[in-house]
């Protein structure tokens, strides 16, 4: 693996997609600063966390959507004809997007919980929740990228994206039932369950296991362009 | 032996409605071969092959002593590649295109860059999404040109430009090939533009390769015979006639391997020569294609 070109691959779309991340995260930022300056009122709270949620996501899908635009705006010959093989090629956009994703993703998830930490009224129990969730988007962009590099086909990437939102609803819905989540939600400590460290450990697990995926169907590709 | 810089060995690739079938194709090191075939003839498959994008069916290809594809991180290290399909980042600079191909090629040449940009009149301030399609290919063929490559392979690099581009493109193209001794592999179905910068001819057709030589010889070898025959007088039979036109009367023979004792031969034969004619590359190329394909009807 020639990491020197991967580094190289992964900040030519650093640059590229540079204004957009930035102004993502000024408008994550912000919008955490205005929940704080609203006085932290419930309305305030459920607006922000749907517009942190819904930059989470869109910035997930844009990111993510980097390997299907080398092919639509022609731009794969260009980069192909680089001394790289597929898996390089491969790593450099499944590690590239999820670095991107990742640091905004850390950013605005860092910055929702310390919101909430910082608002004394706010049930703190949230916080498990919310991070389940966010961490949720994480393997939902996660899958988003590997089938982006995997068919490079703007209309399977429209699909996954329209599922991982449906899944982010069944998950929400699914384990706000149980008690070791949806039972504390509403105290004023932060309160990590067995179920909700082991939900977090699930979805680690299916992240992990949709990278590897990706790499597997990467490299039994016979035909690139 | 000759030292080659690209060897394809019985290359086959299907597609559903296309086979690329037996390429087998030699270019020496040093030399510029046009590769002509018409749209759809296996031109960029077989490009896409050598780079190593594709995986070939069965045979084997070696590029620059490197075995394809598993070695094309390795061999892509010193090739040039320009397509027609290709395109840069629309929303960064020229300057920051030859910085990202500066990162990576250790050889990028900085001087020889320079003095691209002014003989190609590119600014390397501008915006890609801002240059017209000329000057994309341009720039294009500067990124390719000034990292030194050892093999330069362009897939149809003047296919799309407006006459007046692709004459620009051209001229400074054979400029910057004569400035250099490298291997080039310049693909298009223009055969006016391989003509103009290639010292070796491969045709392709249908996904075979139907002729290769050495450009003089397909220009030397090739004439067509304009032949006044008197009534009751039979065609001469001469050797490499691929085609016969022309009336009874007036036979016009397209012959492939023209010796000048052929024209004597018809006038022992009781024809009167009217005319022995070159005949362009286009020609040599359309009347090849037709007869392999009335052959393969056959």
């Amino acid at each position: 693996m020639n990491t020197y070109i991967v580094k190289r691959l992964i900040f030519k779309d650093w640059y590229l997609y540079r204004g957009m991340l930035v102004g993502a995260l000024i408008l994550g930022l912000g919008t955490t600063e205005a929940i704080a300056l609203a006085k932290a009122t419930w309305i305030a709270v459920i607006m922000g966390v749907i517009v942190l949620a819904t930059i989470i996501i869109g910035m997930g899908a844009i990111i993510t959507s980097t390997s299907v635009n080398e092919r639509k705006q022609q731009t794969l010959p260009f980069v192909m004809s680089l001394p790289i093989s597929y898996i390089e090629y491969t790593t450099s956009k499944i590690v590239g997007s999820l670095l991107m994703f990742g640091a905004l993703w850390l950013a605005l998830v860092l910055g929702m919980v310390a919101t909430i930490l910082s608002t004394p009224w706010f049930p703190h129990g949230m916080i498990p929740f919310i991070v389940i969730m966010s961490v949720e988007m994480l393997a939902s962009t996660c899958l988003i990228a590997a089938v982006s590099v995997t068919t490079e086909s703007q209309g399977w990437m429209i699909g996954i994206t329209q599922l991982g939102s449906l899944a982010l609803n069944a998950v929400g819905f699914s384990i706000v039932r149980l008690p070791g989540i949806g039972g504390t939600m509403k105290s004023a400590t932060v309160q990590w369950s067995s179920t909700s460290i082991t939900i977090l450990l699930v979805e680690f697990a299916v992240i992990v296991l949709i990278i590897a995926t990706a790499f597997f169907v990467q490299s039994r590709k016979r035909d690139f362009i | 032996m000759t030292d080659l810089a690209v060897q394809f060995t019985g290359v086959t690739k299907q597609y559903k409605h296309f086979t690329l079938q037996n390429v087998n194709l030699e270019l020496a090191t040093g030399s510029i071969m046009g590769f002509v075939g018409a749209n759809g003839a296996g031109k960029s498959t077989t490009i896409r092959i050598l780079m190593g994008l594709i995986h070939q069916d069965s045979g084997a290809v070696k590029v620059l002593g490197h075995d394809m594809p598993a070695d094309q991180a390795a061999a892509k290290r010193d090739i040039g590649f320009v397509s027609e399909d290709m395109r840069l980042y629309g929303p960064a600079t020229v300057a920051w295109h030859m910085e990202f191909i500066r990162s990576i090629y250790p050889q990028w040449d900085k001087l020889y860059a320079e003095d691209l940009l002014r003989r190609f009149d590119i600014k390397k301030e501008q915006k890609v999404k801002g240059l017209s399609h000329g000057q994309r290919v341009k720039a294009a063929l500067l990124l390719a040109l000034a990292r030194r490559p050892r093999l330069l392979v362009l897939d149809e690099p003047t296919t799309g430009l407006d006459p007046v581009a692709r004459r620009e493109v051209l001229a400074e193209l054979t400029a910057v090939l004569a400035d250099e001794n490298r291997t080039i592999l310049f693909s298009s179905h223009n055969t006016l533009d391989v003509e103009q910068i290639s010292d070796q001819i491969t045709f392709i057709d249908r996904g075979s390769i139907i002729d290769s030589a050495n450009k003089e010889i397909f220009l030397d070898g090739w004439r067509r015979l304009r032949l006044m025959l008197p009534p009751n007088t039979p065609l001469p039979q001469l050797p490499g006639v691929v085609e016969v036109g022309g009336s009874n009367r007036l036979p016009v023979l397209t012959i492939s391997h023209f010796d000048p004792a052929m024209v004597a031969a018809c006038q022992q034969a009781g024809a009167s020569v009217q005319a022995v004619d070159p005949m362009t590359l286009e020609e040599i190329f359309v009347v090849n294609v037709q007869n392999r394909r009335e052959k393969a009807i056959a």
